[in-house]
């Protein structure tokens, strides 16, 4: 149990990172923007914590902490990740898209 | 014996130089061995002997191949190949297109036509059941494709489903389509090889509908899977349309632009569906029994609608460095009209742009980004004037007569152009198209789905990932002889399986997912055998110099050299029991 007061300085490197998200597709239809942030630590938390800020997003790509089948997620535009315990790091930037690539 | 259930057992093949037509049997366990679609069609073709002939001589044969499923309750089933060998590239090439033709086609009471000879004058061609003839067409000479579609139905009637090639195909472009409702057998010139024979049109009429072996459980299956086409993983392409492609491609620096220069385009927001969709009207439609709806039609100023694919969108737009929307409707709407097919159209193009800011051709007017330069230039390809005689040839033989080493950097392989994925950041898309039995192409590999995934890292592929080439190029084969729309393939968790259950009840065969590979193995193989005997060398199998010895400009780490790619095909070519080299095994090397 904290024995500091909730305003101190140990406290705010407690908090989850704050990560850039893009989205493309029928995820970027579903939340109505392109980019948003978002917080956490690893992708499920950010998946949660976008699920909380676009509930549409959140009710047709996103169940719990995991994307979706027809959805993955791609880190910085170098490496797909679908593993919710996936750690990000402060600045990151998270890609949102249609696993369907086909044309 | 009694008829298998789902097929006529029997094609019809007209000799257009003799005016003789007769149907052909088509035994069981051969229909049972290819399938229908791709697979029957290349087969038909070995037994024709098409693999040694011109493919645009009296001699070559070209196959309209209908499938098992066509005619059945099944969502994007309504689909058919064309299969001939490709004057652009000397291969096989299978296209396939959905609409209505397959339906009537089907009904003529064939599994297939198959066309040998040429007629003596331009000439529609109409099969009405068991019924065939040939009529005069010289005044529709130069017509597009929607226009010779409704004259001929005006002249036919509303129950006469008719295929066209347009001005491309009569010229003999190397890349002109066969069209049919503004759907088109669109890549390696079928249409080229239908004008060489004189046929401006088929035009077909049928009553003749094949059993099922099981109707009921056949509609409850159709139900079902139709309930899951509805779902998230038909989404994209039934809300977005597949251009939706353009955002995410250019993101991640594989969205070929400036003839592969760059893999981003700095005028892609500007063109994208999203973008589209929001400053024009914007229509919905679908294939014939489809229940996707993939295709999205966006309105030209004028109001009038055109379709627009990823594919014609990437080619007629960053490839050539165009960024204004309408230049791009109004490019891929004068393709449709003409019946050039947009990918190589584009490709072309931006080869050319490329060459006259080289100064290896003398059209200074021809720039990347002149919207104007990208109208002109197709025009030529059609009409065959100026410049127009070598854009009409590809990009490979283009690159033949100019010289200067610009081989190096054509778009293409095997003589066919390369689709929109830069395969030095897509490395199993990069494979596919290398050993691809029709050339660069994404549409017979499918590779590029393990790159938008976690099993490889897409800039860096091993050898040791090969064998998810060889899968992914397996069920496309066997989608492509059902025949079932690959955007349909997301619906399904395990695709031989289910695959095996539809046609179980479509045939009553005892067949099983094992079987399933085994056939699509066969269809790969039968391919390749094909081209061996139409003159395949292992130095085929490779890509432009430009994708092995430079990177991708924005991403330094989407490199591939000459060495790795060579082994990601011998691992492929083992994966699939050929050679290092990808000869095929002597026991196998005997025809039909």
């Amino acid at each position: 149990m904290l024995d500091r007061p909730i305003s101190s300085p140990i406290h705010l490197v407690l908090r989850p990172l704050q990560v850039t998200v893009e989205l493309f597709g029928i995820p970027r239809l579903r939340a109505g923007v392109s980019q948003s942030v978002a917080d956490g630590s690893t992708l499920g938390e950010i998946l949660l914590d976008l699920s909380r800020r676009f509930p549409s997003l959140g009710k047709s790509c996103i169940e719990g902490c995991n994307l979706k089948a027809g959805y993955i997620a791609n880190l910085r535009g170098e490496r797909f990740v679908t593993d919710p315990e996936t750690e990000l790091n402060e600045g990151d930037i998270v890609l949102l898209m249609s696993l369907d690539a086909g044309g | 014996m009694d008829q298998t259930p789902g097929y006529h057992g029997r094609y019809l093949r007209i000799d257009l130089s003799s005016g003789i037509s007769k149907s052909v049997s088509l035994e069981a366990s051969f229909l049972r061995k290819y399938l229908g679609g791709s697979g029957l069609g290349v087969a038909l073709l070995m037994k024709e002997g098409t693999a040694t002939v011109e493919p645009l001589s009296p001699e070559a044969a070209i196959a309209f191949v209908f499938s098992p499923l066509v005619g059945s309750p099944l969502t994007t089933s309504a689909k058919f190949a064309v299969v001939s060998k490709s004057p652009l590239t000397q291969r096989i090439n299978d296209s396939l297109a959905s609409s209505g033709f397959a339906l009537t086609g089907k009904k003529t009471g064939h599994d297939a036509i198959v066309l040998v000879g040429r007629a003596s004058r331009p000439s529609v061609l109409v099969i009405d059941n068991d019924q065939v003839r040939l009529e005069p067409t010289e005044d529709l000479r130069g017509c597009s494709n929607p226009e010779t579609q409704k004259k001929l139905r005006s002249r036919f009637g509303a129950d006469f489903q008719i295929a066209t090639i347009g001005p491309a195909g009569e010229r003999l472009v190397r890349f002109s389509t066969i069209s049919h409702d503004g759907r088109h057998a669109g890549r390696g010139g079928s249409g080229a090889v239908l004008g060489s024979k004189n046929i401006k049109a088929i035009a077909v009429r049928g009553t003749q509908r094949v059993q099922w072996s099981d109707q009921l459980a056949l509609v409850r299956l159709a139900k079902e899977l139709s309930e899951k086409s509805f779902g998230p993983a038909t989404a994209k392409y039934r809300e977005l349309g597949t251009a939706s492609n353009l955002l995410t491609f250019n993101r991640l620096n594989v969205l070929p632009t400036r003839n592969f220069q760059q893999g981003s385009f700095q005028g892609a927001s500007a063109i994208s569906s999203e973008e589209l969709g929001a400053v024009r009207n914007r229509t919905r439609a679908s294939c014939a029994a489809c229940t996707i709806g993939c295709e999205h039609l966006y309105s030209l100023k004028s109001g009038v609608p055109v379709r627009l694919e990823y594919e014609s969108l990437f080619a007629l737009g960053p490839l050539c460095g165009i960024d204004d929307s309408e230049i791009v409707l109004i490019a891929s709407q004068r393709c449709d009209a003409a019946g050039l097919d947009t990918i190589s159209s584009g490709g072309t193009i931006g080869f050319a742009m490329e060459c006259a800011e080289r100064g290896l051709i003398d059209a200074p007017w021809l720039r990347f980004g002149d919207g104007n330069a990208l109208l002109r230039a197709l025009d030529l390809m059609v009409s065959g004037e100026g410049l127009g005689q070598l854009l009409a040839m590809g990009s490979r033989a283009m690159a033949m007569e100019i010289g200067h080493d610009s081989i190096e950097f054509a778009p293409q392989v095997k003589g066919l152009e390369l689709p929109g994925y830069d395969p030095r950041g897509l490395q199993m898309m990069a494979l596919g198209f290398a050993v691809g039995a029709r050339g660069a192409d994404h549409n017979r590999s499918g590779a590029y789905e393990v790159d938008f995934s976690e099993a490889v890292d897409r800039r860096n592929v091993g050898p040791e990932s090969a064998h998810l080439a060889v899968e992914t190029e397996d069920r496309a084969a066997l989608m492509d002889s059902l025949i079932l729309c690959k955007f349909l393939r997301g619906v399904f968790v395990d695709f031989f399986h289910e695959s095996a259950d539809i046609l179980r009840l479509v045939t009553g065969w005892d067949v099983t997912a094992a079987e399933l590979r085994e056939t699509a193995q066969r269809i790969v193989t039968e391919k390749k055998r094909f081209n061996i005997l139409a003159g395949w060398t292992p130095s085929e199998d490779t890509l432009p110099t430009r994708m092995l010895q430079t990177a991708i400009p924005e991403d330094a780490r989407s490199s591939l050299s000459t060495d790795r790619l060579a082994s990601l095909i011998k691992a492929y070519n083992l994966a699939r029991g050929w050679s290092e080299e990808g000869w095929l095994p002597e026991a196998e090397q005997c025809t039909l």
